[in-house]
């Protein structure tokens, strides 16, 4: 296997990893699957296509006003919409999130059309091919969404488990009532998590978008990163993390051995394989399956 | 004369007057429909028509076995392309497409029911989503492998001279496969596997326990679902005349879940009326639409997809129970405000 | 510390009515009343309906869609029926569950140092957490273990613990001893003795080993199928051949008795009203 193809897996892991923090976040603390974040990422990248026609001149603020949005949008779904489901069956919240997400791929067609954007190309910046190594080159961009994952997964593990924000999210996803019963409100734990699952799903939507652009179907993304949440368990970040890596490396090796076609496929075919031999994943326990 | 006065009563489909009397005003009003409305207005009938035999397959399923299933866009595509690949490779007739559609929706059934052997709730759910991915998947290589960058294109199924495709002929032809998944919808639920079903759904390991077999109940669950869904994909198939992989996407899927929902999640009545108003759901925004700036009437599609995304999320939240619920209300109230009223002194210490 | 006079009670509870699914009746009027710093026991077999009342008390009656259909709680004057759980949180009522009583997959520490009470600011929560570390001297080693990996005892020390830092005015304990070894129990008992004396919290303790909790209980009601049928200073209740017969297994006299006959030995008290 050559070395592009390595790095080639690589970025795809990285941006598979990086989008399914979401997943694990809000699964971990809520119990809920939202199976609107690949429409919520894809969001975020229009919100990037926003503040870069409105602050062409400087990336950086586009970006952070961008990200900031991001993070916003995910605490005024949970307190406009899913919190009503809080304590309610964890079905009926899924298939909300699947009417939200409905919802918002005919609100992001109604606003932004079907037409194809290039926010890098407002910056005025057309993501030059990076040659990492002897023959290897990815994009600018891809470089930077591996680096972002990096400092994502590394933020997100400090503050889970040293700062008291953090543990408190975990000990909402643990025992929801005794959370409660030792004074953590549920609502702030839950809206805080879904911001910042929308915060990295829009960090990637960003950087996908100015990698290669970004029109409505992009959120078809954020679904074939699932099956990387669900091999590695839903609620660890681990194992998303390598859960990414085996999604990515058998959608590359499928792409490049067999068939191009089965790109779209193979994350759930590892899923079915996932499903079939270990359904509460590598990092997962067993009672999941029952909780369910 | 509406009570059940003997057990024979009671198991006969039709047992009271009041009953019979229904099935008779139904039966009048379908057989003159078709020559009552517009042509347009008979193909939306019969779209609804087709619709609710794949709602009525998914109610059984989900809400008759409580078994959660995403695949239904794929076992619809599956009926469909079993069609189209019979047609285009052997130029097959419809009285063996059809039963071939049926026993692939039942081999469908079975891949499609193993898992829920060993998972439940959201965990089959995701599987059956997988499940849904590798069919399209299928059928898309199909598509590039013939290179058919837009469809099959299917001949209208012909008998002896006598070919379907004027709109009143189909109208009965999809009365009267409706009406067939009907009876078997009711006859199922009123059925010892329409009990058992209804054990598994409450709680499986107690049913388990009980004695029935579960493992074999799940999977004539979802063989049977599945069976009416494939015919329903192939009676599609014929329909439209034509097949194309793009038409089976998740979002077809959530239509149908959106039927049993809005329509009132486990009970067949819920899923007929689910079916006309997912179905009819469209018509209504376009003709909306009619009325908005040009930059919306423009993507329709779109304004769809926003406007059914509210519609199920308002539906979800505020009436689970969906329009049989809101009748249910409706018939509530009514009745509250036609009662006698009392006054409150007699009871009074 | 709320302001009450000693003998004003700082819980009242009267004709408390709960229904589950707006049709199942689990409390029949009960009446109780716990004064100020005193511990009180609640007795009754299962089903009786004592985790019922605590979950009436403590605001988790929402669960399993169960309300108060009828009567009073009051807390400090205060009527608490029907509220939401932080709300008697912040008022200082504590709940140590029966079940899921900890955090399994914290540490220790973090177990204590995740509770989020307003009514403790940072420095009574040193305090408090030195205190506990004091009342449950071993957890002291077992700060950095997993919650999850602790013994049956250990778990219920940390719960205990956890309740304390969140500074309580009324300490409700649902079932000190379950699945836990009478030595371990004793120990437990004891230990609550001295929380309460040294803290001057209020302690209701719900029990179903009736001589563990009359051992350290001042006043005992005994709850069956959802009414109170006895109650009075523990002291006296010890004594009380029903109490010995039914929950302290002792019979009295040789006769062999069967289970029927104590099933409709008189039992029935009039609480003084």
């Amino acid at each position: 296997m050559s070395l592009q193809l390595v790095a080639n897996i690589v970025v795809l892991a990285a941006i598979y990893a990086l989008v399914s923090t979401g997943y694990v976040l809000i699964y971990r603390v809520s119990r809920v699957l939202n199976l609107a974040h690949g429409e919520l990422m894809m969001i975020g990248a229009y919100l990037l296509v926003a503040t870069a026609g409105i602050f062409s001149g400087n990336p950086l603020l586009a970006l952070l006003l961008a990200a900031a949005g991001g993070l916003a949008m995910g605490m005024v779904v949970y307190a406009v919409l899913m919190r009503w489901l809080t304590g309610e069956a964890v079905l009926a919240a899924v298939l909300i999130t699947i009417a939200l997400g409905i919802l918002l791929r005919g609100l992001s067609i109604l606003i932004w059309t079907t037409q194809q954007y290039y926010p890098g190309a407002t910056f005025g910046w057309h993501n030059p091919s990076v040659r990492i190594a002897p023959g290897v080159q990815i994009s600018a961009a891809s470089l930077a969404i591996v680096f972002l994952t990096v400092v994502v997964y590394a933020g997100l593990f400090v503050f889970l488990q040293f700062t008291r924000w953090g543990v408190r999210m975990r000990a909402a996803g643990q025992n929801p009532l005794l959370a409660e019963q030792r004074g953590i409100r549920l609502h702030g734990v839950y809206a805080f998590a879904w911001g910042l699952s929308t915060f990295t799903a829009s960090l990637a939507g960003m950087l996908l978008s100015l990698d290669s652009g970004v029109e409505s179907t992009m959120a078809t993304i954020g679904l074939k990163a699932f099956p990387a949440a669900l091999v590695g368990g839903l609620d660890s970040l681990l194992g998303a993390a390598i859960g990414a890596l085996i999604v990515a490396a058998a959608e590359i090796a499928a792409i490049q051995y067999v068939n191009p076609l089965l790109s779209d496929v193979v994350p759930f075919l590892v899923l079915l394989v996932v499903l079939a031999i270990r359904p509460w994943g590598l990092f997962g326990s067993r009672e999941q399956l029952d909780r369910v | 004369m509406n009570e059940q006065a003997s057990y024979k009563q009671e198991l006969a489909l039709f047992g009271t007057p009041a009953r019979r009397r229904r099935l008779a005003a139904a039966l009048a009003v379908s057989a003159v429909l078709p020559f009552m409305v517009s042509p347009f207005q008979l193909d939306l009938a019969n779209q609804v028509l087709l619709a609710s035999i794949g709602a009525l397959a998914l109610m059984l399923l989900t809400g008759f076995a409580g078994l959660i299933s995403l695949g239904t866009a794929g076992l619809l595509g599956a009926g469909a392309y079993t069609v189209g690949v019979l047609v285009r490779e052997a130029g097959a007739p419809f009285w063996i497409t059809l039963p071939v559609a049926a026993i692939v929706g039942a081999g469908l059934g079975l891949i499609f029911g193993l898992p829920s052997l060993r998972l439940r709730g959201l965990y089959l759910a995701i599987s059956t989503l997988g499940l849904h991915f590798v069919v399209v998947y299928l059928g898309g290589e199909y598509e590039a492998r013939e290179v058919l960058a837009t469809g099959v294109m299917i001949d209208s199924p012909s008998l002896a001279g006598f070919t379907l495709t004027s709109g009143r002929a189909w109208y009965f032809v999809l009365l009267a496969f409706a009406a067939l998944a009907l009876l078997v919808s009711v006859n199922l639920q009123r059925s010892r596997t329409g009990r058992a079903w209804r054990a598994l759904r409450e709680r499986d390991v107690v049913a388990g326990a009980l004695g029935i077999n579960v493992q074999r109940f799940k999977l004539l669950a979802f063989m049977i679902s599945a069976t009416m869904t494939t015919v329903a994909g192939a009676l599609f198939a014929y329909f439209r005349n034509f097949v194309s992989i793009d038409a089976f996407s998740l979002y077809l899927t959530v239509q149908y879940v959106a039927m049993i929902i809005i329509g009132g999640m486990g009970s067949i009545p819920g899923a007929l009326l689910g079916a006309a108003f997912v179905v009819l759901f469209p018509y209504a925004i376009e003709a909306i639409a009619a009325y908005l700036p040009a930059r919306f009437s423009n993507i329709v599609f779109a304004l769809d997809y926003a406007a059914f995304g509210v519609v199920m999320i308002l539906f979800l939240l505020l009436e689970p129970a969906g329009l049989l619920g809101i009748w249910q209300r409706i018939r509530n109230a009514v009745a509250a405000w036609r009662a006698p009223k009392r006054t409150a002194r007699a009871s009074s210490p | 510390m709320i302001e009450l006079h000693l003998n004003e009670p700082i819980l009242a509870i009267d004709g408390l009515q709960v229904a589950y699914h707006r049709i199942a009746v689990a409390l029949h009027g009960v009446s109780l009343r716990v004064l100020p710093q005193a511990i009180v026991a609640i007795l009754g077999n299962n089903g009786a309906g004592k985790t019922t009342t605590l979950r009436a008390i403590s605001g988790f009656i929402g669960l399993d869609d169960a309300r108060v259909i009828a009567g009073e709680i009051r807390f400090a004057g205060q009527r608490i029926e029907n509220q939401a759980p932080h709300a008697n949180t912040a008022r200082g009522i504590v709940l140590v569950p029966e079940r899921d009583k900890v955090f399994p997959n914290l540490t220790v520490a973090e177990n204590l140092a995740v509770t989020s009470s307003r009514r403790v600011n940072a420095a009574e929560r040193r305090q408090l957490e030195a205190l506990v570390f004091q009342f449950f001297p071993p957890l002291a080693d077992l700060r950095p273990r997993l919650a999850g990996l602790l013994s049956g005892g250990e778990r219920q020390m940390l719960a205990i613990g956890s309740a304390i830092v969140c500074k309580p005015e009324l300490l409700l304990i649902d079932e000190l001893s379950l699945g836990l070894a009478p030595v371990v129990v004793e120990d437990l008992a004891r230990r609550v003795s001295s929380i309460r004396r040294e803290l001057g919290i209020t302690v209701l303790l719900v029990e179903q080993n009736a001589g563990v909790a009359l051992d350290i209980a001042d006043y005992a009601y005994v709850l069956e199928t959802g009414r109170v049928v006895l109650e009075g200073a523990a002291a006296e209740l010890r004594g009380r051949r029903e109490i010995r017969e039914s929950y302290l297994g002792q019979a009295s006299g040789d006769e062999r008795r069967s289970y029927r006959a104590l099933r409709h030995a008189p039992r029935r008290e009039r609480p003084d009203a």
